[in-house]
């Protein structure tokens, strides 16, 4: 046991296998959080409705205790990557262009990834542990009144489409999972998800931004 | 050979390891366009020599494309602008004339400065000694028909042979990973029956060998898959990835 710690925890492949796993757990997560913010398009009832029954749940506690381990996992360990890669070459190039290969996407992971985490303590600052009073729809929409808050909503999930431009479609290949026959098709599937993703999530701030009629 | 081309190089002298590098300025004049970057740079020598100067070191031997010993970064691509070649493989007809070509050695902390554009890379000669080779017991040759090797297997691993270790996929990539370099042995020892019987071991060992010599983590950009100037492809990382997968957890070793 010792022995697979060392060669998961402590070994350049191992760290980014952990990455790439907690990566597609978090996928997974986006996908049913994007399905419940939606109801915010079907209206106010419905959507505090699955709030409450959200939060009411009593096994919403280990799900969201578990959901922070993956999250820290995975940002603690692409941390310690993204240091450990620095640090493998001292001396910066003069120049240095790109042969092919690499994209915007992967290049900024560490960019995407640190304004995703300021992005997240915000969001879960205001909507978690924000005046629910009148309802979550109401602070949803009343949050979104203010432009630069819709703004930095829309910024955060363009960076998240760039992040999972990148980080969808390589824990395939991290993972073992390399075809020339499906490889391909691995990396548009990869891009329509980073796109579904971030416009999914951003539809929602600047549809709250621009709706007419009154808060509720 | 002569021409009328003339370049500014900018190229980095280093006396060694120890002392700390710059970036000296050079005109090369009388360049043909049929000269190779070597050839431009042996002419530079000549005259540095006449003028009691140090020479520019660089490493090369073949200079025909196939030994791996040359390598610098040109203009900020490893091996030059052209994909599929090597460092001495680069001509001057790729420039225009006037050009300022910036000339810089491979850089990576497994790799360090041994003179000015000469690179140590005797990490991967210490990688292949920890387990990038096939045990065999020497005696008669056995009869060819009993080990049986599939047509496509061997072509794969013959492509993953032809890493000639010139390091390029380590200077080219944003991590300075050595993840191609090693899914190449990885490959083209186990894509073949003598492969089998240490396959798990050798994953193992390479990606600690490989660790331990500094290079950095993998993080799929693909750039070594571009500059690699054998075209080794990322599938030989992914199939070292999925070795080590397996052998982690699976292995009963």
């Amino acid at each position: 046991m010792n022995e697979l710690i060392r060669r998961i925890l402590f070994s350049s492949i191992g760290k980014k296998i952990l990455v790439g796993v907690t990566g597609v757990l978090l996928c997974g997560f986006l996908i049913s959080h994007l399905a419940g913010n939606l109801f915010l398009l079907v209206g106010e009832e419905a959507f505090n409705h699955y709030a409450e029954t959200l939060a009411h749940n009593p096994f919403i506690l280990p799900a969201e205790l578990a959901l922070l381990a993956v999250f820290l996992a995975h940002i603690a360990v692409a941390a310690v990557v993204s240091i450990q890669n620095k640090a493998a070459r001292p001396v910066a190039y003069e120049v240095q262009r790109s042969k092919g290969g690499s994209t915007v996407g992967s290049r900024t992971m560490v960019y995407s990834g640190v304004l995703l985490f300021v992005f997240l303590v915000v969001h879960i600052k205001t909507f978690k542990y924000g005046d629910v009073g009148p309802g979550l729809y109401h602070l949803v929409l009343t949050s979104f009144q203010n432009p630069f808050y819709t703004a930095f909503y829309v910024l955060a999930m363009a960076a998240a489409g760039l992040h999972l431009s990148h980080g969808a479609q390589s824990a395939f290949q991290t993972l073992g999972i390399n075809h020339p026959r499906y490889t391909p098709l691995i990396k548009a599937a990869g891009w329509v998800f980073a796109a579904g993703i971030s416009l999914g999530f951003a539809s929602l701030p600047l549809w709250a931004y621009f709706r007419t009629g009154g808060l509720p | 050979m002569s021409g009328d081309m003339r370049f500014t190089l900018k190229v980095w002298r280093q006396k060694n390891a120890a002392e700390m590098g710059r970036f000296e300025i050079y005109e090369a004049k009388g360049v043909s366009p049929d000269m190779s970057l070597f050839e431009m740079l042996d002419a530079v020598n000549e005259d540095l020599i006449l003028k009691g100067e140090d020479p520019i070191a660089f490493d090369h031997d073949c200079r025909e494309g196939i030994c791996g010993t040359c390598g610098s970064v040109i203009n900020g691509q490893p091996h030059g602008p052209e994909t599929g070649t090597t460092t001495c493989q680069v001509f001057m007809r790729l420039f225009k004339a006037g050009d300022t070509i910036t000339i810089e050695p491979f850089r990576a902390k497994a790799f360090p400065v041994v003179k000015d554009l000469i690179v140590d890379r005797s990490a991967f000669d210490r990688i292949i000694a920890a387990g990038g080779y096939v045990s065999v017991g020497t005696g008669a040759a056995p009869e060819a028909n009993t080990l049986p090797v599939p047509k496509e297997k061997s072509e794969l691993a013959m492509d993953a042979a032809a890493c000639i270790g010139c390091g390029a996929c380590v200077a080219a990539c944003p991590n300075a990973a050595a993840m191609l370099f090693v899914g190449a042995k990885i490959s083209h020892l186990g894509l073949l029956p003598q492969g089998q019987p240490e396959r798990d071991r050798r994953s193992i060992a390479l990606r600690r060998a490989m660790d331990r010599e500094g290079f950095g983590n993998c993080t799929n950009h693909a750039e070594c898959e571009a500059a690699c100037p054998k075209e080794i492809k990322m599938r030989n990382i992914a199939r070292f990835n999925r070795d080590y997968l397996k052998a982690s957890f699976l292995s009963e070793e």
